[in-house]
């Protein structure tokens, strides 16, 4: 303890020799100057004394015909003459101690824990639209208002806690783990929904579960046209219409048309011929600009490229604007060609390959087809005419009931499955 | 003047040796150093001398109220 306060003071040991140096130590305790670690070496005592001490000790030593040498120097006023040489290195010091402050109080790291349903980069998303993002100052974050606005925000999320630890900005969320209902497809009491045609047809298979069937396998419809009305009539004793009940239109309807597809491909085409040589470089950047080491300019008449390029990351998730990476230049020529017969054909399959994987992937069947594919001398047409079916319809809410009164009368027969869907409920007068 | 309770060291201005084994020792209440080698050590008290015989013996400090000496002490003597 003793020894820091004396450091920061600055002392010296001091080397004494001569007459009676033990007087020279009471002298010294008598005038307050304190000396300490004294060592006798028969000849000489050495002994540490402050520095103030020290050029007190002058007339000490004349009255006691002692003399003194300093031996060592120790302390910051010694160790400051010797930094006035070194002035850079103070400097150097200063300016880190600086650095490191100011950049303690910026955000360098978002750390999102927590979440399963959301990812990660949706949050981060979102977090920039609330301009919260690595490297921005601590002091304009506000936690309170984000931790809201997330809870807020997002439906899924029940508690958020946000917490800034040290330069990283953590967040954790807990998110809602109840399977939620599918509130969409139900339909208010009161109103009931329809299927109608999403395109005009032949209806060619029609099994109704609920709701009351307009149409009858064989009929042509419009896009548009309803084919199930939820609206079931409630019949009175005399079977005049008392009111209606609205349900959900349920049913399994195929829909049959035909649709015609034409694909056309030119016998002679353009293709990149690589010649085979190519140059490599390193680039880095800066923001947008690059600069390509290791290339001067290209020899190549017509050349692609093509690169990789990284940017450099610090700590997990700081990005620096730095980027770097390699480029490819390839030469290449573009040559005209024919394709071979053998070429056209796989050419063709392929088309009509992909014609028919799109529609089996919406469901609709193929019943019959007429494909044909013309050949001239320039290219080849491929023309498909096809006969589809599909299950062509979607749900829309009920229109009124006064508009379904003039299409129910279109037949009897619909009426009494209709009735058999209302017999669970009997009808009191 | 023991009736009186009175400090002993105060009145009779004797010096207070507090030793630590052999190896430390705390004197208060000195006149001043006679002799000082690393084998000898002798201190003025008010009326008589403390010597302190030993081997390596060196002063860790040194003041006009107190000060410590540290080494292998081997005696102490009152002259």
């Amino acid at each position: 303890m003793l020894h820091w306060v004396q450091y920061i003071r600055g002392y010296v040991t001091i080397k004494v020799w001569g007459y009676s140096t033990e007087r020279l130590l009471n002298l010294c305790g008598n005038h307050d100057i304190l000396v300490w670690d004294i060592v006798n070496y028969g000849e000489y005592d050495t002994m540490n004394i402050s520095v103030r001490g020290f050029f007190a000790l002058k007339p000490l030593l004349k009255k006691t015909g002692t003399r003194a040498a300093i031996v060592r120097k120790y302390g910051l006023p010694f160790f400051m003459s010797k930094m006035q040489k070194r002035k850079m290195f103070v400097a150097g010091l200063l300016c880190c101690l600086l650095f490191w402050m100011l950049t303690a109080g910026y955000i360098w790291n978002i750390e999102i824990v927590g979440n399963y349903v959301l990812t990660e980069d949706v949050l981060l998303d979102y977090l920039e639209e609330k301009e919260v993002h690595v490297a921005m100052k601590k002091s304009r974050l506000q936690i309170e208002e984000l931790e809201k606005a997330l809870r807020e925000d997002y439906d899924v999320i029940t508690w958020t806690s946000v917490q800034i630890k040290g330069t990283t900005l953590c967040i954790y969320i807990k998110e809602n783990e109840m399977p939620e209902y599918d509130q969409t497809g139900q339909a208010d009491e009161g109103t009931g929904t329809d299927l109608i045609a999403t395109r005009s047809g032949v209806v060619s298979y029609i099994i109704t579960r609920s709701g009351v069937p307009q149409v009858a396998p064989g009929d042509t419809v419009e896009k548009g046209d309803v084919l199930i009305s939820g609206a079931v009539p409630v019949y009175n004793e005399d079977t005049t219409v008392r009111k209606y009940q609205m349900v959900q239109a349920d049913a399994d309807i195929l829909l049959r048309y035909t649709e015609s597809v034409s694909v056309k491909k030119d016998i002679l085409y353009e293709e990149k011929c690589y010649s085979g040589r190519q140059k490599k470089m390193f680039m880095v950047g800066i923001n947008d600009r690059e600069w390509n080491l290791g290339l001067g300019r290209i020899p190549y008449g017509e050349y692609d490229i093509s690169g990789e390029k990284k940017q450099v990351r610090l700590l997990d998730r700081l990005y620096l604007p730095v980027f770097y990476g390699s480029k490819t230049v390839q030469e290449y020529e573009m040559v005209q060609r024919n394709h071979t017969e053998e070429e056209m054909n796989a050419l063709m399959q392929e088309e009509w390959r992909k014609i028919i994987t799109t529609l089996e992937e919406k469901g609709v069947q193929i019943t019959e087809k007429n494909v044909t594919i013309k050949k001239t001398d320039a290219d080849w047409v491929l023309h498909a005419r096809m006969e589809l079916e599909e299950a062509a319809v979607q749900t829309a809410p009920s229109k009124t009931v006064a508009e379904e009164e003039t299409s129910t009368e279109e037949g009897e027969q619909p009426a009494e499955e209709g009735q058999q869907a209302t017999e669970e409920q009997p009808v009191e007068d | 003047m023991e009736s009186l309770k009175l400090p002993k060291d105060t009145m009779l201005g004797a010096s207070i040796v507090t030793l630590t084994g052999n190896r430390e020792a705390f004197i208060e209440n000195y006149k001043g150093i006679l002799e000082y080698t690393k084998e000898l050590i002798v201190l003025q008290g008010k009326n008589s001398k403390i010597c302190f015989e030993g081997r390596q013996l060196a002063i860790e400090y040194y003041t006009n109220e107190d000060m410590k000496i540290s080494g292998s002490i081997d005696a102490v003597r009152y002259i």
